[in-house]
């Protein structure tokens, strides 16, 4: 079965104009728009084989994060089908789930069931986590509020790697910690494209999504203009950028 | 198969919740001086002060009890349901971040906050066992009765805190604007007075507020050594199980555009 199925895909917002009910209040007298629709995909379809590194390219506002977002299910297509099948690891808002009173710890608890896993699977994976994030013993033990902002994401990263995913979804958060880790969640990503998981890529790096994927999906204005081999794609985009 | 993922995914949304209340409980007290004090001492001080004006400046007669055990039963009741439906008003905007990054059943929340209140509502009784004790009032198996009427009182607070949660995403007013309600509604509320004070005519407004109708059960087993009165019992239960209905159709259809909105 294919892990990822999009068929015929639209996603349209309502852009509320007004935050308030004041506002809200005002814009009615005066006859104003109180909202508007607007088109973050349309008519997507594509369908992704199991194992496959497909890299999504476009433009800020193209729907890239949108897509991510129907895939990581936190959001309902407005119309047509999609269809996930299997276990997706959200390598997006990384952290989001944290509190920085808790310890690193209490946040490595929390933090996995958040993302799907029991606690039996979290105290398995406790060491692989802690050290994969290079955080030292006495930090594991402190509020995470402490924390240089890099600690911060390489624990999130860490906890987010070891759910056991059938699916990735990264959003240009490689740009995690230093060099030298920047360099190991590389590691781990290609690992991942070993053992066979399926990974959808983001990136504004022509260069990384070059080397790492299969296959490129260039989103422009909400529709595709591009799925396929990897590099005509990235020229494609390229050219239409220059131009 | 099929049953047993069934299991996991129920087992999984038990340890979720029980990982966010843990989180909320914990959080909040990690960083004050008198941690979990407060959880005592803000009913306590507000017993204090309300009994010192009704029962020095504004007296109410025949309530059987002492004033201050009358007081504390209702201010116990209303706290919980005040600081839980105030506290879960913002418990998704909060978790905005969280709402953008994975799926997870959203109400559980929302239920993480209203468990949080109610530990302290729990540990606050504490207070209201040690008052009985020192004003003499008996201590009877009839208490155990407050179980099941907490119990309804809690899915009547979590269904109003599911509407003002979720409304309060697409409209930040929401909360506010139910912050003065919630002031108008204590005061319809038999908290601070037995509702032997309203005229005849008007007591119908207490049979149709669900909170007057828990607060004097809980009056009527604690305090009084009797059965609550089962009529306005089964019009609290139907209210509560009408709005729960409402309230957590309506959280599920707009669940899917909290992302959206956020």
């Amino acid at each position: 079965m294919k892990p990822i199925i999009f068929n015929a895909v639209n996603k349209s917002y309502f852009l509320h104009h007004q935050r308030t009910i004041k506002e809200l209040v005002q814009a009615i007298f005066k006859g104003q728009k109180t909202r508007e629709k607007v088109y973050a995909l349309q008519d997507v379809s594509f369908e992704v084989e199991k194992g496959t590194t497909v890299g999504i390219i476009g433009r800020n506002g193209a729907g890239k994060s949108t897509m991510l977002k129907l895939m990581a299910g936190v959001t309902k297509a407005t119309s047509g089908a999609l269809k996930i099948t299997g276990k997706v690891a959200p390598l997006i808002e990384l952290g989001a789930g944290f509190h920085p009173e808790l310890t690193g710890r209490e946040n490595i608890y929390l933090n996995g069931v958040i993302l799907g896993m029991t606690e039996e699977q979290i105290s398995k994976k406790f060491k692989d986590i802690c050290s994969f994030s290079e955080l030292e013993e006495k930090f594991i033990q402190m509020p995470v509020k402490h924390y240089s902002s890099g600690m911060y994401m390489r624990l999130a990263f860490s906890i987010a790697i070891f759910t056991d995913p059938d699916i990735l979804l990264v959003d240009e958060i490689l740009a995690v910690g230093d060099s030298a880790f920047q360099k190991k969640c590389f590691q781990k990503m290609n690992e991942f494209k070993e053992r066979n998981i399926t990974i959808i890529y983001i990136s504004h790096s022509m260069m990384q999504v070059k080397e790492f994927c299969n296959r490129v999906i260039y989103l422009k204005g909400g529709k595709i203009a591009f799925d396929g081999e990897t590099k005509i794609g990235i020229k494609k985009y390229l050219d239409d950028i220059e131009s | 198969m099929i049953l047993k993922a069934d299991h996991m995914e129920n087992n999984h949304s038990w340890q979720l919740l029980k990982h966010l209340s843990s989180r909320e409980i914990k959080a909040r007290y990690k960083q004050s001086f008198l941690g979990f004090f407060w959880i005592v001492l803000n009913p306590l001080f507000q017993l204090i002060i309300l009994s010192f004006v009704f029962s020095n400046v504004i007296r109410f007669e025949n309530l059987g009890v002492p004033y201050p055990v009358f007081l504390f039963v209702g201010l116990l009741s209303w706290i919980f349901f005040d600081t839980a439906v105030s506290q879960s008003s913002s418990a998704l905007t909060e978790n905005a971040a969280l709402l953008k990054q994975v799926y997870f059943p959203r109400e559980l929340l929302v239920a993480s906050v209203v468990i949080a209140k109610a530990l302290d509502f729990f540990i606050a009784s504490v207070v209201l066992l040690f008052l009985m004790i020192i004003f003499h009032v008996s201590l009877t198996p009839l208490l155990l009765l407050i179980l099941p009427i907490f119990v309804l009182q809690a899915i009547f607070t979590f269904s109003f805190a599911l509407i003002i949660s979720s409304l309060n995403l697409f409209y930040r007013d929401t909360q506010y604007f139910f912050g003065l309600i919630l002031k108008l509604w204590f005061y319809l509320t038999p908290v601070i007075y037995p509702m032997e004070v309203f005229p005849d005519k008007w007591r119908f407004i207490f049979k149709l507020n669900p909170m007057s109708v828990f607060i004097n059960a809980y009056r009527q087993v604690l305090l009084a050594h009797d059965w609550p009165n089962f009529i306005s019992l089964g019009i609290g239960v139907f209210v509560t199980l009408t709005l729960f209905i409402l309230s957590y159709g309506l959280f599920k259809k707009l669940e899917g555009s909290f992302a959206d909105v956020v």
